[in-house]
C-alpha cells in the first residue's frame, strides 16, 4: 500500500443550472464519492426550518400538533444556514436556542373576518430576519401552480371567526435529524451508459425489425436515422438500465446486437432543491460539508479525545 | 403557552357566541353533488328501513291496540289505548319551555336519546262509557333518524352539520347514556312457511316419536311469533306441539283438526288423502302414497279412542286441559279457553279457523310425504328458509310482552287492594284506581326498553319465541367508517349456534349467493356465524320504497285477484282439492289461498314477475314468488308467495320480460332464487343447460360482495382468505372515524392525520364516498430484502417519510367526570370543580375553575382537574394515568346545574406517529409490523427519478400468499400516478366488458400505461443501494400501494418492568399491563430453561427477581412460622473505645421452643412460607430439616 497513490482528481462538468435544479457530470471518481455527495446533499447540508412553535390562539379545524408539523415543513431560505450556529452548541444563548446567532423568530397572526374561506399560507409568516423567509415560489417559472395569484404554501384554511396566532422559532438543522431540514427534494445519480451498436449485425435487420428494436426501449434511447435508416443512439442518458433492448435483441436471436456498459467512474447527477438553498449552492455546500467531515476524520486520526468528538465516525475510521 | 379558552363551553357549544351555523355553511362548497349522496343512501336503504320500523310498528300497534284486554272483576275492562311517543326533549325546570334534545347533546352529556312515552289506559265500568286516561310510561329510546328523531327533518348534510352530526349521518342506532348501540340483525326461521325437519331430539319428546317433524314459525301482524311443530309418530299418527310458558304441550292432530272447524271424519279423510292419486303414483311430482290413507285412519281412530266425536267435545277437551296454564281465564268456560288456545297458539298468523284447518292439512301432507320420502328435508341452515329479526320488530314484541306483564301484575295489585285491609280503596273510584296504577310504576316501561338496548339482554318469561336472550345489541364503534357501517350490515346467525360443536351452521351455502358476502366474515370463533349482507342486499320492511306503510290486506287481496284471474281455484271451506302433481297449492304468507293446475303455475309465475316490475298495480316490488316445481323426490312442491317484512331481497336484472319503462330490476328473495335461472356474467355460462334458459342476469358479479369486501381492489386476483383478512383489517384501520370529531365525546377515537385517496380503487369506493372517511396512504413500496429488517412480515419505513407526515395519527380520549355520581357513591358530600389556592404547583396546569387549560400538555401523573369536597374541605386532583403525555383537546361542561358544575368532559389528544412496532397493512391482507425507521439516505434509490421508497417489504410475502392483486395495484397505481388519473380496480370487470372482440389482459393494460411513460412494463426499476451507491444486482418491483395503519400500536401494548408492585400475599410480581405488572414466566418457559440447563438464569427468574425472601427457621423444631422478632431491651451499651461494637444480640426467637438457639436464616421463595402458613391453617405441620452442605 505504501507509496502507491490512489489519488484521483475528479472533475465536474455542469450541464444545466436553474434556481432549484441542476444537472452535472462527475467524472474520474468512484461510486463512494458520488454516493457520499448524494447522501450529504440529502441529509447533511444544513438549512433553517421552524423547530419550535408557541401557539397563542388556535381556533382552526386543525390541531396544534398538526399546524406545528406543517409549519416545520415549510422551506425557509437558508443561505445563512452555513454560517449560523446550531442552537445546541451556541454559546450566546446557553443552548436554549433563542438568540439571533442560532435562531430566527416568526410570527403568524391571522383571523378570518369574512364569509370567504381564508387561506393561511407561508406568506403570512412574518420573519424577524429578512434573509430567512419562507421560500417564494411565485417567480419560479416552472409552471407549478401557474395561476396568477401565487400565495405560497397553504398552512390551514379559516372560516369566519377562526383565528390562528403563534410564535415560531426557526433553527438550523440537518436532514438527518428531521426531513424538514433536508434542502434536497431529489438528488440522484446514475452511471453514464456507453452504448455500442454492432453495425454489421444491425445491417442484417429489416427496417421493421429495427423499429421494433428501437421501440422496445421504454425510453427514447435509440432512433432511426431518417435518411440512412440506421439505428442510432439518440439519447444515451435516457437509458434506465432496464435491459429491455438487450432482451429484445436476444429474443430476435441476435445477442450482441447492442452492448451497453456503465462507465464505472462517471456519474450524471440530478439535483433538485426545495428552494431553501439554490441548487448550485447546495452542491457547493455539500462539498464543503464533506470537506469538514474529512478534516474531522483527519484530525481525529490519532487523538483519543477526538473519539469523543467525532464519535462513531472516528471509531469507524479506525476500523472499530 | 396559549391562554386558555373559556371552558364554559356549553354542551350547546356556545352557539350564540359564534355565527349561526347555517350562515357559516352558506358558501360551503359541497364536495359532491346530491345524486352521489342519494345513491349511497339508496344502497344502504335497509338501514333506513330498520329505523322506520321502530316508530312505525309501534304506531301500527296503536291501531290494533285493544289486544290486551283483561277481563276484570264486575266486568270492568282495562286495556291500552293509543300509545304516543314524543320527540326527545330536554329536562328543564320550567314546564312550559320545551327544548328539543339533540343526539349530539346526549353523546356529550352521556344521556339517553329518549322521548316521553304516553299510553292511554281505558276503563270501562260494566257497560258504561269508556274512560281514557293518559299515563306516563317513562322515556322511550328513539332511534336516530327515525320518524320521531329530530334529525329526520335534517335531510341534507348542511342541516346535519348544524346539528353537529356527520354530514352523511344515516342513523339507525340508539344513543343510551352517551353510547351508541345498534340492534343486531339475527337470523330467524322464515315466517309462515312450513319446513320439514329431522332432529334426533324429537325422538326424546316421548315414547313413539320419530325424528321427523314439520315446523312452522307463525308470526302475527304485531310481529310476535309462536312456533308450532307437527311431529310424526312411529305409529303413523302426528302430534302438534307448541309452547306455553316454557313448557311444550303435545296434542293429537285429530283433536285440533276437529276443534278448528265443524267437520266429519269423512271430510277429514278426504282432505288428508287428496294428495294421493292412484294414477299418479310414483310419477314426477307425486307426493302422496297409499300409506296416507292408512295414516289418516289412525289419526281419526285416535280421536275416536278419546271418545271425542264432535267439535264441541274437542273444544271441551282442549279447554279442560289448558285452563290451568291460561292465565286470567280461571273463571271462563272450557269453550272460551279452547278458543283462546286456538287463537293464541295455533297458527297465530291466520285469523280464520278454516284457513288454519287447511294449513294443518297441508302440513300433514308435507309431513307424510317427508316420511314416504317423496320429498326431502328443508335445510334450516340455508338462507332459503331464513329471514331476519329487525330492530323494530324486536322492540315491538318486547314492549308487548312487557306491557302484558305489567297489566297482569296490575290486575293482581288491584285485586289485592280490593281484598286487602285498606278499606279506603274503592274499585269504583277512578281516582283510587289511577293512584294504584301510578304506584305500579308505569315509568319502568321505558326503562325496561332502555335497559334491553343497553345490555342487549331480554328479561322475559316466554322468551319471545327467540333462540337467545342476550347479545341482542352491540356497540356501534366508530373506529372507522367501515367498522361503523359493518355493524349495520352484519347478520348474526344467533348466539345459540356459537356454542355448537358442529360446523354445518357455519358453512357457506350456495343459497346465500348474492345475499350474504362470502368474503366478509371474521375468521376464528364467529366464522360463518357473523355474516354481512352484500352491498345490494336489502331487507323488506313495513314500508315501501317511498316510505309509506304497506297495506298488507290490500296487497294480499290484489295478489289474490291476479291469481284467480290466471286460473287459481280459490280455497273455500269444504272444497276438497287434488294434490300434486296435477294441482299445486298456493300459499300466500302462510295461508292456503287456493290451488292451481300445475301446468298453469309457470305462466302464473312469469305473470306475477311481470307485474312486480311494472309497479303500476298494487303488487309490491318485493313480492317473493317462490315456486317450487314438481320434482322426483325433491323439495315439497307448491307456489309460495311472500309479502311479509324482514325478508332478504336483492335486485337482479330481468331479461325474459320485455323491459317496460326501462325498469328491469327485479327484487328477488333467497327462497325464490334457488329455483330461478340467473346468469352471472363471470365469463362462463355456469353449466346452464339449453333447456333452462336464463330468465335473469346479475347486475354485476361484485353484487355478491359486501361493502367492505367490494373495496378490495382486484379481489378476484387474490387468494380468497387474503380477502377475508382484508375485510377484518379494513375494519381495524386507523382512519377518519368521524367528520364531526370536534363535537364528539367517544371514549376513544382514532384519527389519521394525513390520509389519502387510493389511486387504484374499485367503483364501490366512489359509490359509497369512502373518500369522506379515508383509510390510508399511498406509500411507495419497494419489494426487496434490504437491511434484514424486513424479514417475517416486518417492514422498513423511511424515516424521512414519517418525518414528513406519513401515517401520522392521533388518539382522542374523553374523560367524563360526573361529580354527582361520585358523591352518590361515597359520602353524599357536595363536590365541586375548584382549584386549591394553597397548592400553587398545579396552577400552571389547572385553571381557576378546577379544569385544565385547553391546549395544555399534561404529562403522566400530573393532575388534569381538581375537585373540592365541601364536607372535608379537601381538594383532590385527578391524575393522568398511562405513560404518555397528552394534550387537552377540548373541555365541555354540563350547565344543567346552573350554580355548580357537576359534569365535565375532558378530551385528551395523544400523538401517535409511527414507531417501531406499529402495525400496517395493505388492502390485500398483507399485514406487517414496522421494524425500523430507516434513514432516507440509506434507502435504495432510483437512478432515474431519485425516488426512495416509503416502505420496504420482503418478497417472501408473496409466493405463499398469492396476493397477486397487490402486485397489480402497485403497477396500476404507478401508472395512474404517472398519468394523473385514478385506475379502476373493480374485480370481475373484465367479464363485464362487452363488444370487445379480444379481451385484453389486465397486465397488458397496466403494463402499457407504464411503458408509455418510459417505465418498465412490469413495474420493476433499477435501484441503487443507498449505502454504497452501487446498483442492486436485480431489478426491484416498486410502486405505490395503498397502506392502512392498523389501530394496534405498541404504545398501547408494550409491557416492561424491572421492579415494582408485588402481590400482597405471595410477594411475587403482579400481572397486568395497566398496573405495571410483569409478563409471566410460566411453566413452558421454565421447561425451556431447564432443557437448556440454564440453572442460574432459572434461579434468577423464579427466585431472585421474584419473591426472594430470607426466612428465619428454627432448626430445633424445623418451623418457618414460629420465629418472632424480639426487640433488644434498651440497654446502655458501654462503648469501649478502640473495640468494635459488641455483637448485636440475637433478635429472633422461636416461639415454640422459647429459645433463639437454633435460629438460622434460609433463603426461600416467600410463597413457600405462605404455603407453610396455609398448611398450618389446615392442621398440617411442615418441618424443615436444616443441614450444612449437600447430601448431609
Amino acid at each position: 500500500m505504501e507509496g502507491v497513490s490512489y489519488q484521483r482528481f475528479p472533475r465536474i462538468k455542469i450541464r444545466e443550472v436553474k434556481e432549484d435544479f441542476m444537472k452535472f457530470e462527475l467524472r474520474d471518481t468512484d461510486a463512494s464519492i458520488a454516493n457520499a455527495l448524494r447522501r450529504i446533499m440529502i441529509a447533511e447540508v444544513p438549512t433553517i426550518a421552524i423547530d419550535l412553535v408557541e401557539i397563542e390562539v388556535n381556533s382552526t379545524v386543525l390541531n396544534d400538533e398538526f399546524i406545528s408539523h406543517r409549519l416545520g415543513l415549510v422551506p425557509l431560505t437558508s443561505e445563512r444556514a452555513m454560517s449560523m450556529r446550531f442552537s445546541r452548541d451556541c454559546d450566546a444563548c446557553d443552548g436554549d436556542g433563542q438568540c439571533e446567532y442560532c435562531s430566527v423568530e416568526f410570527y403568524l397572526r391571522v383571523k378570518c373576518l369574512t364569509d370567504q374561506t381564508l387561506d393561511v399560507t407561508s406568506k403570512d409568516l412574518l420573519s424577524s430576519d429578512h434573509t430567512v423567509v419562507p421560500v417564494d415560489y411565485s417567480d419560479v417559472s416552472s409552471g407549478f401552480d401557474s395561476n396568477s395569484t401565487n400565495k405560497g404554501i397553504i398552512i390551514v384554511k379559516l372560516r369566519r371567526g377562526q383565528e390562528l396566532r403563534l410564535r415560531a422559532i426557526a433553527r438550523k438543522g440537518i436532514g438527518k435529524d428531521h426531513a424538514k431540514w433536508s434542502p434536497a427534494a431529489t438528488v440522484t445519480f446514475m452511471y453514464e451508459p456507453e452504448i455500442y451498436i454492432n453495425e454489421d449485425m444491425m445491417e442484417t435487420l429489416s427496417l421493421q425489425e429495427k423499429t421494433e428494436l428501437v421501440d422496445s426501449s421504454p425510453t427514447k434511447v435509440f432512433g432511426i436515422d431518417p435518411e440512412s435508416k440506421q439505428v442510432i443512439v439518440v439519447e444515451p442518458e435516457a437509458y434506465t438500465y432496464d435491459d429491455e433492448v438487450l432482451k429484445k435483441a436476444e429474443a430476435m436471436g441476435k445477442p450482441g446486437l447492442v452492448e451497453i456498459h456503465a462507465k464505472e467512474d462517471s456519474f450524471i447527477f440530478t439535483v433538485e432543491t426545495t428552494g431553501a438553498v439554490k441548487a448550485s449552492q447546495l452542491v457547493l455546500n455539500a462539498i464543503e460539508v464533506l470537506k469538514q467531515k474529512l478534516d474531522a476524520v483527519r484530525l481525529s486520526d490519532d487523538t483519543v479525545e477526538a473519539d469523543d468528538q467525532f464519535g462513531e465516525l472516528g471509531a469507524h475510521m479506525r476500523g472499530g | 403557552m396559549r391562554p386558555r379558552k373559556p371552558p364554559h363551553m356549553d354542551i350547546k357549544l356556545s352557539e350564540d357566541e359564534r355565527v349561526p351555523w347555517d350562515k357559516e355553511f352558506d358558501t360551503f362548497p359541497m364536495s359532491r353533488n346530491n345524486d352521489a349522496m342519494r345513491m349511497r343512501y339508496d344502497r344502504l336503504r335497509s338501514i333506513e328501513s330498520r329505523m322506520q320500523a321502530v316508530a312505525g310498528d309501534l304506531a301500527n300497534q296503536g291501531e290494533s291496540s285493544t289486544i290486551y284486554v283483561i277481563l276484570f272483576l264486575n266486568l270492568r275492562i282495562l286495556w291500552f289505548g293509543k300509545p304516543e311517543i314524543f320527540p326527545p326533549q330536554k329536562e328543564r325546570a320550567s314546564k312550559t319551555m320545551h327544548d328539543a334534545l339533540y343526539p349530539f347533546e346526549c353523546r356529550q352529556a352521556k344521556l339517553s336519546y329518549t322521548g316521553k312515552f304516553f299510553v292511554d289506559i281505558c276503563f270501562q265500568y260494566g257497560d258504561g262509557a269508556v274512560i281514557r286516561e293518559k299515563f306516563n310510561f317513562g322515556q322511550f329510546p328513539i332511534m336516530l333518524k327515525s320518524k320521531l328523531c329530530h334529525l329526520r327533518a335534517a335531510d341534507d348534510s348542511k342541516k346535519l352539520i348544524a346539528h353537529k352530526e356527520e354530514p352523511s349521518e344515516m342513523g339507525g342506532y340508539f344513543v343510551l347514556k352517551g353510547l351508541e348501540r345498534v340492534i343486531r340483525l339475527i337470523i330467524l326461521p322464515k315466517r309462515n312457511y312450513p319446513m320439514s325437519m329431522a332432529r334426533n331430539s324429537f325422538r326424546d319428546r316421548r315414547e313413539g316419536y320419530s325424528d321427523k317433524a314439520v315446523v312452522i314459525r307463525c308470526v302475527r301482524e304485531d310481529q310476535s311469533a309462536v312456533s308450532l311443530k307437527l311431529y310424526y309418530l312411529n305409529n303413523g299418527s302426528a302430534r302438534l306441539g307448541f309452547w306455553i310458558q316454557g313448557r311444550e304441550y303435545l296434542l293429537p292432530v285429530g283433536i285440533i283438526l276437529k276443534a278448528l272447524v265443524d267437520t266429519t271424519d269423512h271430510e277429514m279423510y278426504v282432505n288428508l288423502t287428496c294428495c294421493y292419486n292412484e294414477e299418479c303414483d310414483r310419477v314426477k311430482g307425486a307426493v302422496g302414497t297409499q300409506l296416507v290413507g292408512e295414516r289418516a285412519k289412525i289419526i281419526l281412530d285416535e280421536v275416536q279412542a278419546l271418545s271425542l266425536f264432535t267439535r264441541a267435545q274437542c273444544l271441551q277437551h282442549i279447554g279442560q286441559h289448558f285452563q290451568p296454564v291460561m292465565t286470567g281465564m280461571q273463571n271462563d268456560s272450557y269453550k272460551t279457553v279452547a278458543d283462546a288456545v286456538l287463537r293464541d297458539y295455533i297458527f297465530v298468523h291466520l285469523d280464520n279457523n278454516h284457513d288454519k284447518f287447511n294449513l294443518l292439512i297441508f302440513m300433514l301432507q308435507k309431513l307424510f310425504s317427508l316420511i314416504d320420502q317423496t320429498s326431502v328435508l328443508d335445510n334450516p341452515d340455508s338462507l332459503q328458509n331464513q329471514e331476519v329479526l329487525l330492530p323494530g320488530h324486536l322492540i315491538t314484541i318486547y314492549l308487548k310482552e312487557k306491557l302484558q306483564d305489567w297489566l297482569l301484575r296490575l290486575q293482581r295489585l288491584l285485586q289485592e287492594e280490593t281484598d286487602g285491609e285498606n278499606k279506603k280503596f274503592e274499585l269504583s273510584s277512578l281516582a283510587d284506581v289511577k293512584k294504584t296504577i301510578e304506584k305500579h310504576g308505569p315509568k319502568q316501561m321505558g326503562l325496561a326498553i332502555e335497559n334491553m338496548l343497553k345490555t342487549g339482554r331480554l328479561v322475559t318469561q316466554s322468551g319471545l319465541d327467540l333462540q337467545q336472550r342476550a347479545g341482542m345489541t352491540v356497540m356501534a364503534e366508530r373506529l372507522n367508517f367501515l367498522r361503523f357501517l359493518s355493524h349495520f350490515r352484519a347478520v348474526h346467525r344467533g348466539a345459540s349456534f356459537a356454542g355448537l360443536r358442529t360446523t354445518s351452521v357455519r358453512k357457506l351455502l350456495p343459497e346465500s349467493w348474492g345475499f350474504l358476502c362470502p368474503v366478509h366474515t371474521p375468521d376464528g370463533e364467529p366464522c360463518g356465524l357473523l355474516n354481512h349482507m352484500t352491498a345490494a342486499c336489502r331487507i323488506t320492511s313495513y314500508y315501501d320504497l317511498k316510505g309509506n306503510a304497506k297495506d298488507f290486506f290490500k296487497i294480499r287481496m290484489s295478489i289474490l285477484n291476479v291469481l284467480i284471474a290466471i286460473g287459481m281455484t280459490p280455497s273455500s271451506p269444504k272444497l276438497v282439492q287434488a294434490g300434486p302433481p296435477e294441482v299445486l297449492s298456493v300459499l300466500l304468507d302462510g295461508r292456503i289461498v287456493g290451488s292451481m293446475p300445475s301446468d298453469l303455475v309457470e305462466k302464473a309465475v312469469t305473470h306475477l314477475r311481470r307485474l312486480k316490475l311494472s309497479s303500476t298495480l298494487s303488487i309490491p316490488v318485493d313480492l317473493e314468488v317462490g315456486y317450487i316445481p314438481l320434482s322426483m323426490n325433491g323439495a315439497y312442491p307448491g307456489l309460495y308467495l311472500f309479502t311479509s317484512p324482514s325478508r332478504f331481497v336483492r335486485p337482479v336484472r330481468s331479461i325474459s320480460a320485455p323491459a317496460e319503462e326501462g325498469n328491469d330490476l327485479e327484487l328477488i328473495g333467497p327462497f325464490e332464487q334457488v329455483y330461478m335461472e340467473i346468469s352471472c356474467p363471470d365469463g362462463g355460462d355456469g353449466g346452464r343447460k339449453n333447456l333452462f334458459p336464463a330468465t335473469h342476469r346479475e347486475i354485476h358479479p361484485t353484487n355478491i360482495l359486501s361493502v367492505v369486501g367490494n373495496l378490495t381492489p382486484w379481489s378476484d386476483h387474490n387468494q380468497s382468505p387474503r380477502n377475508m383478512y382484508q375485510c377484518q383489517m379494513g375494519k381495524q384501520t386507523m382512519g377518519f372515524s368521524s367528520q364531526a370529531l370536534n363535537c364528539r365525546a367517544d371514549q376513544k377515537l382514532y384519527h389519521l392525520q394525513t390520509p389519502q385517496t387510493p389511486i387504484a380503487r374499485t367503483k364501490a369506493y366512489e359509490k359509497y364516498c369512502v373518500d369522506d372517511y379515508p383509510l390510508g396512504t399511498n406509500a411507495i413500496v419497494a419489494v426487496l430484502a434490504y437491511s434484514g429488517y424486513d424479514m417475517e412480515d416486518a417492514m422498513v419505513l423511511n424515516k424521512s417519510s414519517v418525518d414528513r407526515g406519513l401515517c401520522h395519527g392521533h388518539i382522542y380520549q374523553t374523560e367524563t367526570i360526573d361529580l354527582t355520581e361520585q358523591s352518590a357513591k361515597s359520602d353524599r358530600a357536595q363536590r365541586l370543580f375548584r382549584r386549591s389556592n394553597l397548592d400553587k404547583s398545579s396552577h400552571q396546569l389547572i385553571d381557576s375553575d378546577g379544569l385544565p387549560y385547553v391546549g395544555q400538555r399534561i404529562n403522566p401523573n400530573e393532575p388534569y382537574c381538581t375537585i373540592y369536597n365541601e364536607i372535608t374541605s379537601q381538594t383532590t386532583s385527578m391524575k393522568l394515568k398511562g405513560s404518555e403525555p397528552v394534550v387537552v383537546d377540548y373541555v365541555a361542561v354540563d350547565v344543567k346545574n346552573k350554580t355548580h358544575l357537576q359534569k365535565a368532559n375532558i378530551r385528551f389528544r395523544k400523538s401517535r406517529n409511527p414507531v417501531i412496532g406499529d402495525k400496517f397493512s395493505s388492502r390485500h391482507g398483507q399485514k406487517g409490523v414496522c421494524s425500523q425507521l430507516w434513514p432516507d439516505i440509506d434507502m435504495p434509490f432510483s437512478g432515474v427519478t431519485g425516488m426512495r421508497p416509503d416502505l420496504i417489504i420482503n418478497p417472501h410475502a408473496f409466493p405463499s400468499r398469492m396476493t397477486i392483486a397487490m402486485l397489480l395495484e402497485s403497477i396500476a397505481a404507478k401508472g395512474g400516478a404517472l398519468h394523473g388519473k385514478f385506475v379502476d380496480a373493480t374485480p370481475f370487470s373484465n367479464t363485464m366488458k362487452e363488444g370487445e372482440s379480444e379481451p385484453s389482459s389486465l397486465v397488458d393494460e397496466l403494463g402499457s400505461m407504464l411503458a408509455a411513460c418510459g417505465f418498465n412494463y412490469h413495474g420493476v426499476e433499477l435501484l441503487y443501494s443507498g449505502v454504497y451507491g452501487t446498483e442492486l444486482t436485480c431489478e426491484i418491483f416498486i410502486g405505490p400501494v395503498y397502506y392502512q395503519r392498523l389501530r394496534h400500536m405498541v404504545s398501547d401494548k408494550f409491557q416492561v418492568r424491572s421492579t415494582g408492585t408485588v402481590d400482597q400475599v405471595t410477594r411475587q410480581p403482579i400481572k397486568g399491563r395497566k398496573r405495571g405488572g410483569g409478563v409471566r414466566f410460566g411453566e413452558m418457559e421454565r421447561d425451556s430453561l431447564l432443557a437448556h440447563g440454564a440453572a442460574y438464569l432459572l434461579h434468577d427468574r423464579l427466585h431472585t427477581s421474584s419473591d426472594h425472601h430470607i426466612a428465619d427457621v428454627c432448626s430445633e423444631c424445623g418451623s418457618v412460622l414460629t420465629s418472632s422478632l424480639i426487640q433488644p431491651p434498651k440497654r446502655a451499651v458501654q462503648e469501649m473505645v478502640g473495640l468494635p461494637p459488641g455483637r448485636e444480640p440475637k433478635k429472633v426467637t422461636c416461639l415454640a421452643c422459647r429459645s433463639s438457639k437454633g435460629m438460622e436464616t434460609v433463603a426461600m421463595p416467600y410463597v413457600f412460607k405462605y404455603l407453610a402458613a396455609e398448611l398450618a391453617a389446615m392442621n398440617i405441620k411442615m418441618t424443615l430439616k436444616l443441614s450444612k452442605g449437600a447430601g448431609a
